[in-house]
């Protein structure tokens, strides 16, 4: 902690307009996010080069890494519009992207990274009335990284690089149509005879409640 | 300097630019928080102009509290150690009595301050906070200079650190921080100190050169520059820290620490004396130094290892890149001074890289006029500005190499740098951003002079780390690197270590952006396909059954079509039953494994699904779990003799065959089989060492007994992965078993049956055999799992190295090269040598490594791991199994 300059680890004020939870609850969740919003992306950036950059900040020896990349989409075409998720396995390694790559170069743009709550089903899709992303609809200025002038030039350039557009064509938008990324390590489930062997003195409370908590992990990995 | 915004005192708040709401509470400033600001900010504009305006303030304000004007001080102290001479004038001054406080009032309101100063130093010190006691020792010993504080208490405190060199078993670490706490301190308040008792002075630097007399053998393998053969610690090109802090004061004790003067600011030597005879200097308290904390909680594994991982701290070495008439030797007392200074910046700053890259520029203020060359540009070009001082002999250094060379060293620190490699980068990159005229040659010959070093010595890890932040650093600045002045080195034999590194970076390069926007970077001569320095094509899957004329193409598409179709993986694994009946039906005697074949093109066939993107991946992996289960568990029938590790195996080198052309999706995908539990760490291990050496298409490069950055890359994955998940699960455990604690505690509480008054019912109750919850029982057995796991990749990975590199007589590859590297004359020699020279030395440089990063999970294990690898070289006189053994001594501190 610092009393003499602003550590750049800090939520902004960024903050997802459709989220339904107060001030104090975001701060919470914030306080212990594994989720980066990302910002100010080329609509030509790829998830391995988000993931090369990203994993720079990631700690493998404390049980990190990265989980999952969720491109940002437009909700029309199927194509990435500039935004994306990086969820990592642990909190300290989201602060240490915020402190050190925030407001650096990744595909020669300068990107911006925020502690976002969590990734949602839907929220890989774009908001502008257009399909992409709100920022881009007002935009004047060319952008060669975003599809050129505004969101009426998009097409145009999109037919040049019909590779990323074809990408992913396949996205879909229900439950479950984004993978998890694998969840903690867990005691494999196929033998019980085994389990069973290990715990002789309380047999019949072990197995149920081991299964149990199996459960709770399970859904758990899901929900993360 | 300038801060974002007004310091508001206590802690931080959250800054929110755009939020009203939040901006108008954040203006409130309390005149408390105000006054600890106005302290803190002292010295930013000019501290001798504002010294006397801000003690005036400062003795206004007295109704605030001591405290808080302590506070502030120590703030300032620890968190702007550049300021501190400073501080100590303040302080000087605040001493002197005023008419409103005459000095029969009682102490003066500088006494007061410190005496309440000490209690926060107090507090470091049961905390064992290292750097803010090493800087609060760096006040006090400036006091000692002004002749506040006394030179026996001083002299006493500095003892009590030298102290800690002397108890049993202290930990390098420990050590090493308390001998330059004590050293530091001596630097700066020798002058005074030594006039007071040279003789506890002599004790002082006696204490740390036994020390460090002691620390010989872990440095030889820590040394960022090495060779094999030679048992030397001390090299041209670096430094490591106990030599450079035993060399200076050598050299200040000399001359009776008249250097002293010159090497740090004394702003406060020009004042006079207090009265003798109102004025007695403060006596710092005497202290010990507390040990370290045990952790309490640790745990022992099923075979009673103990599982509890102590990073040791090695010796610090920091690499030279410069010529002492460029950079400053840190072996000298200013040297010293100024690294220590802007190391102890870019470590503070880390938490705003912004501020750190503004203030290290700014760091020429803080240090003796005449330290670093006047920037030529706004004195020559304004006629009203002074005139640049006169050089110092001896100094007169460049600011901005000097700052690169410093983080550089620091970020190459072995076995870890002390914060994550990109915060190097990307400081560095503020650097050159504020002031790209003057960093970025800075910056350039830095990486020119670690370049000259690849071959000559430079830690393989180290040449590692620098490809890794030139790629980075290139990706910052438009991928504007002048390759053209390398091209004669494209006539060194291909794994020469410069050619490795022209490679490697590229390869890092292209992963940060693309084939073609690197190919463009590159001078035609490194674009021909013959140099072999970058792929003619982007990296794309490398599909085996592709072509309709290759065998299994048919096969391949059923599949193909199914995962396409997102048939259900049930489906997918009968037919996949189906497919392998057929192939062994038609079996003509040309395959020889129907399991193997019918996995490879399953797994390739799975990957083309999933390689448009890494999330296509995952989904591919998600949705086909049962299928990669089936796969592994023990191989597609059932009834083939391959267990389960060759089907694991066979997942691997179907990866790697996959994405033969792109080695980070290779990393990638083996990380996700590694997380959804497909393969284990010991597996990826097993791969890396022995199949994939034995798959002649995947170790063209590397022959079968020699590991490259990519292999090591794998490697490395697969025992963070291991650690990482004794990790989670040790703090699993120890949640949970606090819970359980806590919960039992309640219970007691609560009266149970009712005699929670009854003494001795409570002696019983803590004896009667304590159950765990169910979710700790659980804990506890994966627990007990992961480091079973953990120890037997480490065990793997320790057999791979030694069979690699001491392979027993009666393997099929012998290694010859791996003998010949390390000894003088093979090394004098390596002018001549060929990829398969280069190979073996390369692998002997990741195997040193490896001993010196996994010491603390070595440690743990270091009985049985030995007893396995080196048993059968019992009476070994074989150079290799010596040297192998002796890193590997060194590492577990059997040396």
């Amino acid at each position: 902690m610092s009393h003499v300059v602003t550590p750049l680890d800090q939520p902004s004020n960024y903050k997802d307009s459709q989220a339904r939870v107060d001030r104090h609850k975001q701060n919470e969740l914030l306080s212990k996010s594994t989720t980066l919003y990302l910002g100010n992306l080329s609509f030509y950036t790829t998830e391995e080069q988000i993931y090369e950059l990203f994993t720079k900040c990631a700690s493998a020896e404390d049980g990190g890494g990265i989980k999952r990349i969720i491109m940002g989409l437009d909700r029309n075409t199927r194509t990435p519009c500039g935004f994306c998720f990086v969820e990592f396995y642990t909190h300290g390694e989201a602060l240490a992207s915020m402190r050190y790559v925030s407001g650096t170069k990744l595909d020669e743009r300068i990107i911006r990274c925020d502690l976002d709550l969590g990734y949602k089903e839907g929220r890989q899709f774009g908001r502008g009335k257009s399909g992409g992303q709100v920022r881009d609809e007002h935009r004047q200025d060319y952008d060669p990284g975003r599809g050129g002038w505004g969101a009426q030039a998009q097409r145009m350039e999109i037919e040049r690089r019909r590779e990323v557009e074809e990408r992913y064509a396949d996205a879909q938008d229900v439950p479950g149509a984004v993978a998890g990324g694998g969840g903690d390590w867990k005691e494999a489930e196929s033998d019980p005879v085994l389990k069973r062997g290990r715990s002789p003195d309380d047999e019949g409370d072990n197995m149920r409640s081991g299964q149990r908590l199996r459960m709770e992990d399970e859904v758990e990995s899901e929900r993360m | 300097m300038s801060y974002d915004r007004p310091h508001r005192g206590g802690g931080y708040r959250r800054r929110h630019r755009d939020d009203y709401e939040d901006r108008r509470r954040d203006v409130y400033e309390s005149p408390v928080d105000k006054l600890k600001t106005t302290i803190i900010k002292y010295g930013d504009v000019d501290a001798l102009e504002e010294l006397p305006q801000l003690e005036k303030h400062i003795r206004e304000s007295v109704q605030h509290g001591i405290s808080t004007l302590s506070e502030a001080f120590r703030i300032s102290v620890t968190e702007q150690p550049f300021k501190i001479p400073y501080y100590a004038v303040l302080l000087r001054r605040l001493h002197e009595p005023t008419e409103e406080m005459p000095v029969s009032s009682g102490p003066s309101l500088g006494k007061q301050i410190l005496e309440d100063f000490w209690k926060g130093f107090q507090a470091y010190l049961d905390k064992l906070m290292w750097r803010e006691m090493r800087l609060c020792i760096h006040f006090f010993a400036h006091l000692t200079v002004a002749k506040l504080v006394s030179t026996e208490s001083m002299l006493a405190l500095l003892q009590s650190f030298t102290a800690v060199l002397d108890e049993f078993g202290v930990s390098h670490g420990r050590a090493k921080k308390a001998a330059v706490c004590a050293a530091e301190g001596l630097m700066i308040g020798g002058p005074i100190l030594k006039a007071s008792s040279s003789r506890q002075v002599q004790e002082v630097v006696s204490a740390i050169q036994a020390y460090n007399d002691t620390t010989v053998s872990s440095k030889w393998l820590i040394a960022p520059v090495n060779t094999m053969h030679s048992n030397l610690s001390s090299f041209a090109s670096a430094d490591e820290l106990l030599d450079i802090v035993l060399q200076v004061l050598r050299t200040l004790d000399d001359s009776d620490f008249a250097e002293t003067a010159s090497a740090f600011m004394q702003p406060y030597v020009s004042y006079a004396d207090l009265d003798p005879t109102l004025f007695t200097a403060y006596d710092l308290p005497s202290v010990l130094i507390p040990p370290e904390v045990i952790e309490l909680d640790s745990l022992s594994t099923d075979s009673g290892e103990e599982a509890q991982i102590k990073k040791e701290e090695w010796p610090e070495y920091f690499l030279c890149l410069f010529d002492d008439e460029i950079t400053p030797d840190p072996k000298t007392p200013a040297g010293y001074a100024v690294r220590t200074g802007i190391s102890d910046i870019v470590d503070i700053f880390e938490v705003n890289r912004k501020e750190c890259a503004r203030l290290l520029l700014e760091f020429p203020r803080w240090v003796p006029v005449g330290t670093f060359k006047a920037r030529p540009s706004a004195a020559a070009e304004s006629d009203l500005a002074p005139p640049a001082p006169d050089p110092v002999p001896g100094k007169d250094w460049q600011l901005e190499s000097t700052i690169i060379e410093n983080v550089l060293g620091t970020y190459f620190c072995l076995p870890e740098s002390l914060h994550k490699s990109i915060y190097y980068f990307s400081l560095i990159t503020e650097l050159c951003k504020l002031s790209p005229s003057t960093v970025g040659p800075a910056v350039g010959k830095s990486i020119r002079k670690l370049y000259s070093h690849l071959g000559e010595g430079l830690d393989v890890e180290v040449a590692r780390r620098f490809a890794e932040w030139f790629a980075v650093h290139m990706s910052n600045f438009n991928f504007q690197w002048v390759w053209k002045e390398w091209i004669p080195d494209l006539s060194l034999t291909l794994r020469h270590p410069k050619r490795a590194f022209m490679q490697r970076a590229i390869e890092l390069e292209m992963r940060l952006a693309y084939h073609d926007r690197i190919l463009k970077t590159l001078p035609a001569d490194m674009q021909a396909p013959e140099s072999q320095t970058i792929a003619e094509q982007a990296p794309g899957p490398n599909f085996e059954y592709d072509d309709p004329a290759k065998p299994h193409h048919d096969a391949a598409q059923s599949i193909l079509n199914l995962f396409r179709g997102r048939a259900k993986a049930e489906d997918v694994i009968s037919h996949v039953e189906t497919l392998k009946a057929t192939l062994e039906m038609t079996d003509d005697g040309e395959v020889v494994n129907a399991d193997a074949v019918i996995r490879s093109i399953t797994m390739q066939s799975l990957l083309l699904v999933g390689a448009r993107s890494f999330s296509h991946l995952l989904n591919a992996i998600e949705r086909y779990l049962p299928l990669l289960r089936n796969m592994t568990g023990g191989g597609v029938s059932g009834t083939s003799g391959s267990g389960a590790p060759d089907a694991k195996a066979d997942v691997l080198t179907a990866s790697a065959t996959f994405w033969k052309n792109n080695r980070h999706m290779v990393g990638i995908v083996f990380d996700k089989l590694m997380q959804y539990q497909i393969v284990d760490p010991t597996d990826v291990v097993w791969w890396t060492f022995v199949r994939r050496a034995e798959t002649r298409a995947l170790s063209e490069e590397t022959g079968p007994t020699s590991l490259g950055a990519f292999e090591w890359d794998l490697l490395k994955g697969a025992l963070d992965k291991a650690n990482g998940r004794v990790m989670t699960a040790r703090r699993k455990v120890v949640a949970l078993r606090k819970e359980d604690d806590d919960a039992r505690a309640r219970a007691k509480a609560s009266g149970g049956d009712g005699n929670a008054m009854d003494v001795d019912a409570d002696v019983k109750a803590d004896e009667s055999p304590t159950t765990d919850s169910p979710a700790l029982t659980t804990a506890l057995k994966a627990f007990a799992s992961l480091t079973k796991e953990q120890k037997g990749a480490l065990s793997r990975t320790l057999d791979g190295f030694v069979s690699y590199l001491a392979p027993a007589t009666s393997d099929v590859h012998s290694n010859p090269d791996s003998h010949m590297v390390i000894t003088e004359q093979g090394w004098n020699d390596r002018g001549v040598w060929e990829k398969e020279q280069w190979n073996a030395w390369e692998t002997w440089g990741r195997y040193r490594h490896f001993c010196r990063l996994y010491a603390p999970y070595l440690r743990s294990y270091s009985t049985t791991l030995q007893t396995v690898s080196f048993a059968k070289f019992e009476d070994s006189t074989d150079p290799a199994v010596e040297l192998l053994k002796k890193m590997w001594n060194i590492a577990i501190g059997q040396e």
